[in-house]
């Protein structure tokens, strides 16, 4: 896909994760790790020494998941690798699973969002302004729908389907 | 092949931008503005990527000196790496609700399907009533998230018709669909008709920001079924992230491009 990869606006190592170097990917991870623990301690109070064991799971379970999309043969991406991660070691039964939900609880979910919408904000480039400025209003109302019928598609569905089974 | 070093005073700057930015939207918190039956729920990424686009060196000038086209690159590799411990959160709270996560299996794996729903809604607004091109099929196959977009850079080109379409939906819905996430779903359930569980696992389409977005809107509205609504949605969003890529390669993907050549044969008549 060499000729199409230059248009990208993300370039290719965002589109192909497998190429991600892991030394510097697990760094740029602790920054990130930092600046979700503030985050969290703005929101909620939970200071840094009590955030440390949830944000130090999450942190592991990170590298462990980016490490084994980088390494396994077939395909699936970084974030399930690293939901599976998560997933496991909180299940009831298995060994420390109450003690990962206990620390993981300190952690809200909604501050460690922010910071990657406020990296956002600021990667968007001139390119990506040209794009929806160029595409216009009719874009704008299919974006709208895609999302909408992709959100009520699933909702119709599962919904009728908790009735019926 | 990234002409700014992970490790410099660009860089560095970012971090700190973005620090600010992160204090000012924590601090100003999760707001409900109430109207009529239903609310908004106004959270605090949507401000922190409200403030990264008023500080962007496209829109402001002045952070240019530090926000080099190369910093902003490294920004764009910055959101995937800053949303996996988000990711890995989201994990944590599906093992806890396993329970209801198996009573509520065939839902959950039905609704992946209704993902397809795209195409029932925006196919035929874009074909019928917005007359657009080829454009469309790029543009309604799916959510047009990063691996949708991979998927038709490889098939088309991104210099297709299809490629414009995928393009414009995914410019677009990085510039309004944490927003669109964080309005629906609170919208949606005033209606009254819907399962919270439905509406939680549903959240669930692929997207990091607009699974927070979704989720957090229906936490904001019914606290109390918090660690439900988190389990099942986060369980969606696994399955999605599992399957997604092939259900637009084997399914969506050619029912949309077969759909398009129904609609308008007269586009592919002269090769």
């Amino acid at each position: 896909m060499s000729k199409t990869a230059e248009n990208l606006p993300l370039g290719n190592e965002e589109l192909d994760e497998r190429r991600i170097r892991v030394g510097e990917t697990a760094i740029l991870l602790l920054i990130a790790c930092v600046i979700g623990t503030i985050s969290n301690y703005v929101s909620t109070g939970i200071g840094a020494f009590e955030a440390l064991p949830g944000m130090a799971i999450l942190y592991v379970c990170s590298v462990i998941g980016l490490m084994l999309a980088r390494f396994v043969p077939f395909y699936l991406p970084a974030v399930a690798w690293v939901s599976l991660i998560a997933i496991i070691a909180t299940i009831p039964g298995v060994p420390g699973s109450e003690w990962v939900v206990e620390q993981a609880d300190k952690i809200n979910f909604l501050s460690l969002a922010t910071p990657a919408l406020a990296y956002g904000g600021l990667a968007l480039s001139a390119k990506e302004f040209a794009i929806a400025r160029k595409s216009g209003w009719k874009i704008v109302i299919v974006a709208i729908c895609v999302m909408l019928g992709t959100y009520l598609g699933s909702v119709v569905i599962a919904d009728l389907a908790l009735r019926f089974f | 092949m990234r002409d700014t070093p992970a490790f410099g005073s660009g860089t560095l700057a970012l971090h700190a931008i973005v620090l600010m930015i992160v204090c000012i939207a924590e601090m100003i918190g999760v707001l409900r503005l109430p109207i009529g039956i239903a609310a908004i729920i106004l959270l605090p990424m949507l401000y922190a990527f409200a403030m990264g686009i008023a500080l962007n060196p496209n829109i402001t000038r002045a952070t240019g000196r530090f926000l080099t086209p190369g910093v902003q690159k490294f920004a764009g590799g910055m959101i995937t790496i800053a949303i996996t411990p988000f990711v890995a959160k989201f994990g944590t709270t599906v093992g806890p609700q396993i329970q209801p996560i198996i009573d509520a299996g065939p839902a959950l794996i039905l609704q992946e399907i209704g993902n397809l729903g795209t195409i029932v809604v925006a196919f035929p607004i874009a074909v019928f009533l917005l007359g657009m091109g080829r454009e469309t099929v790029g543009a309604v196959y799916s959510i047009d998230r990063e691996p949708n977009l991979a998927l038709i850079a490889e098939k088309y080109g991104l210099d297709s018709p299809e490629g414009a379409g995928v393009m414009g939906v995914y410019a677009t819905g990085t510039l309004i669909g944490t927003f669109v996430f964080a309005l629906m779903p609170p919208l949606i359930h005033a209606l009254g008709v819907f399962d919270i569980r439905a509406l939680a696992m549903s959240c669930g389409v692929g997207s990091g920001s607009m699974l927070a977005a979704c989720t957090g809107a229906l936490v904001t509205l019914i606290p109390e079924q918090k660690d439900l609504i988190l389990g099942l949605a986060g369980a969606s969003n696994v399955l999605t992230y599992a399957t997604g890529l092939y259900v637009g390669m084997f399914v969506a993907l050619p029912l949309t491009e077969w759909l398009f050549r129904k609609a308008r044969p007269e586009l592919y008549k002269l090769g």
